[in-house]
């Protein structure tokens, strides 16, 4: 098993499908010459050419739009945002017809798309570049929503996506992108659609996915150390959820506690806590929590954005409240 | 959130008490443990301590005005809350939308759009060393519980109003029912030597509501009697040998209802104003049942065999026990009978149920050393005691009916009569 980054491991999954597959290329800004932004894409104009790793201007409902057009012709893209803020310009693209066409021609065509980017809060890119957009991209059909927080997820789940006849929005982090991991060697491929169990336990069940993972391990951890044990489940794939991995381990714990980067109204924590209100009313022994941004728009200075951005001491509070732990 | 203070309970006896003093206003910041005030109660004046920390947001009590165990007397939190919020919240008023979290940020921007609360900051966990009540019942009756306790609750048949709740606001939690379940609940409860105020079911209070106005309204006076039940117990023995069963307190009942036929001064009762005497004779029987006690009602007891009085006694018991009677089925007797024989009560006296002037309380057959025709022998004795309504009858009246009572059930042939 190889130990790599988050990058790397996006990197061969992107290799190896392109390798299997002749009609897979990248499309997006300096994913070519300047090896990517965040050099997942290092290496892959030299070996596969221009015709396959496409550097575009910065324009981002323009690029997203060749993709659309290209899925429907046939091949089978993967758009890269430079960030998912970005996204925000193509939105329009994603919304009406890389989520919609499939449904609209008939079947007619397909839209095998991956658009994928790094998403959520960094470090101190203020509000404009700190957005968080499962809520956006989970709200509505057609599309499946990725997030990935290990190097063994987002290589079996890229290369899934790579090969899933639906666009997928593919959510990466630009503070994960070094974050190292083991790998399975060989083809591994990961089922989108499965959440996995991060560390079993059974006194508190702690949902998280992407950035929240580091943040619920770490408060787990601490929480272990007050005698009370969590099982943390990271989704990995939002849209579908994974309902039976959520209900089966809350109906063992009686308690959920959700720790996520992003906002606390709507959206896929609010999903996620109703789901488990309404499947597991009468196993739960507490109210459901949620551990994640406040509701303001990401303050730039650094003081400021610590309170903002979720950490393990708020999450162990929130533990601590649904086991009924005074302190 | 804002925690509100609550005037606590200071002393067993104490039930409302008054702020002598403040030692903090509006403003001011208090640590857990600070002297806030001095109570008054019913044997001291005391000093009271924080429980929590914060900021007073709000004195709710003036000082000198007697309040309620449990009325809020002060709200403490972040500065800047509405301690409106926090006292509505506390006495279970309309939802308001609380107002946003406060966040130490100086923004220009307008505050966006409040999102609903997260419950993500305690509701600060009641820390007071005071014992709950059984319940932290709310006003509109509701107990605070978990789903999951509820299950339980539900599961195990036990009533949550007998529950402790330990969680946030006396919340009953999964942990409150297993220690129920596992049969340790009242035992922690009672190793912590708390009183504990039990929520009173209807019948309870039904009960405690007529017995008092009983007690309060009706002079009671009491004859006790003891019956030779020799021959009864034969004609028991010997129904029983033909396959029918009765009980003695069927013989009884009998007995009563065909004793008043001839009495028809104890089948009656007093109004208010006058006598009321009854068209029919309805004897209630007593029946214990869990939490109390319930009193169907055998109508036409005059009228009907010994056969049919056990069966609707049996039917109405079985029936009052597994809590199905119809509320019509237990009005409108007109006497009452009070066995508790069974218990190996040998004689004990009742309380007149209003509406009617006479209740018979019956002890147990007991074997008794008894001179008869002059010669010592063994007998068998049931003390009856006669409870009257002294406005409706007298001394004299109610020993007559005791003597009927007792010449039918030492020569039950003659109820046949």
């Amino acid at each position: 098993m190889a130990t790599l980054q988050i990058r790397e491991a996006l990197r061969h999954a992107i290799d190896e499908e392109m390798a299997r597959d002749e009609r897979v290329f990248v499309i997006g800004e300096e994913v070519g010459h300047y090896d990517g932004a965040y050099k997942v894409t290092e290496g892959l104009l030299a070996k596969y050419g221009e015709r396959r790793v496409v550097d575009t201007p910065i324009a981002e409902a323009g690029f997203a739009g060749v993709g659309i057009g290209a899925a429907m012709a046939g091949l089978r893209p993967i758009v890269e945002f430079m960030t998912f803020n970005f996204s925000a310009v193509a939105f329009d693209q994603i919304l009406n017809n890389a989520a919609k066409l499939r449904q609209l021609s008939n079947g007619q065509f397909t839209l095998p798309i991956v658009f994928r980017g790094p998403n959520a809060a960094a470090h101190m890119l203020s509000s404009t570049h700190s957005q968080a957009f499962e809520s956006f991209y989970c709200g509505f059909p057609g599309v499946k929503v990725v997030s990935v927080a290990t190097p063994a997820d987002a290589k079996g789940l890229l290369k899934s996506a790579i090969r899933d006849d639906n666009p997928i929005i593919f959510f990466e982090s630009e503070v994960m992108y070094s974050v190292k991991g083991e790998v399975p060697d060989g083809e591994h491929l990961i089922p989108i659609g499965k959440a996995e169990i991060k560390r079993p336990g059974s006194g508190v069940t702690v949902v998280t996915w992407g950035q929240g993972l580091a943040i619920a391990l770490a408060a787990a951890e601490l929480a272990q150390a007050e005698g009370l044990s969590c099982e943390v489940i990271d989704l990995r794939t939002l849209r579908p959820l994974d309902d039976d991995a959520v209900v089966a381990s809350v109906r063992k714990t009686n308690r959920c506690v959700l720790v996520y980067h992003g906002w606390p109204y709507g959206g896929t924590g609010a999903e996620v806590s109703d789901r488990v209100m309404r499947l597991c009313f009468d196993d739960l022994d507490a109210p459901i929590l949620r551990v994640c941004y406040e509701d303001l728009n990401m303050p730039y200075a650094e003081n400021l954005e610590h309170l903002v951005i979720p950490s393990p001491a708020r999450a162990l509070e929130a533990i601590r409240e649904v086991a009924y732990r005074q302190h | 959130m804002a925690t509100v203070v609550q005037l606590p309970r200071l002393s067993d006896t104490m039930e409302e008490g008054v702020i002598a003093k403040w030692h903090i206003a509006p403003g001011d910041k208090v640590k857990r443990g600070q002297l806030i005030a001095e109570i008054e109660t019913d044997k001291a004046t005391m000093e009271f301590e924080s429980f929590d920390a914060g900021t007073v947001l709000e004195l709710v009590a003036p000082e000198g005005k007697t309040l309620p165990i449990g009325a809020p007397i002060a709200v403490i939190g972040s500065p800047g809350e509405d301690a409106k919020v926090a006292l509505r919240a506390e006495t279970g008023g309309p939802a308001v939308a609380p107002t946003p979290p406060h966040v130490p940020v100086s923004v220009g921007a307008p505050t966006p759009a409040q999102a609903p609360p997260l419950a993500m900051r305690s509701p600060a966990v009641d820390p007071s060393p005071v014992a709950h009540p059984a319940t932290a019942m709310r006003d509109d009756g509701r107990i605070p519980a978990s789903p999951l306790a509820r299950r339980l609750a539900r599961e195990h048949d036990l009533p949550l109003s007998e529950i402790t709740g330990s969680g946030p606001r006396g919340r009953v939690i999964k942990t409150d029912v297993e220690l129920v379940i596992a049969g340790r609940g009242p035992a922690a409860a009672a190793s912590a030597a708390v009183d504990t105020p039990l929520q009173l079911s209807q019948m309870r209070k039904a009960i405690a509501r007529r017995m008092s106005q009983a007690n309060a309204e009706i002079p009671h006076f009491y004859l006790t009697i003891a019956i030779n039940m020799g021959r009864a117990i034969a004609l028991r023995d010997e129904l029983a040998q033909a396959e029918i069963k009765i009980s003695y307190n069927d013989l009884v009942v009998m007995g009563c209802a065909r004793a008043l036929r001839q009495h028809p001064e104890l089948n009656a009762y007093w109004n208010g104003e006058t006598i009321v005497r009854r068209g029919t004779v309805a004897i209630g029987v007593a029946v214990a049942v869990d939490d109390g006690l319930v009193v169907p009602v055998v109508r036409n007891a005059d009228a009907i065999g010994l056969r049919e009085i056990a069966v609707a006694v049996k039917d109405l018991g079985t029936r009052a026990r597994e809590r199905r009677l119809a509320p019509p089925e237990m009005t409108g007797s007109t006497f009452t009978v009070s066995n508790l024989g069974m218990f190996g009560v040998e004689e004990f006296s009742a309380v007149v149920n209003p509406g009617e002037a006479a209740i018979l309380a019956v002890g147990a057959i007991t074997q008794d050393a008894v001179v008869e025709d002059g010669k010592l022998a063994v007998g068998h004795r049931m003390r009856v005691t006669l409870s009257c309504d002294h406005r409706v009858t007298d001394g004299a009246s109610g020993a007559r009916f005791l003597a009927t009572l007792r010449g039918l059930l030492e020569h039950p042939l003659r109820l046949l009569a």
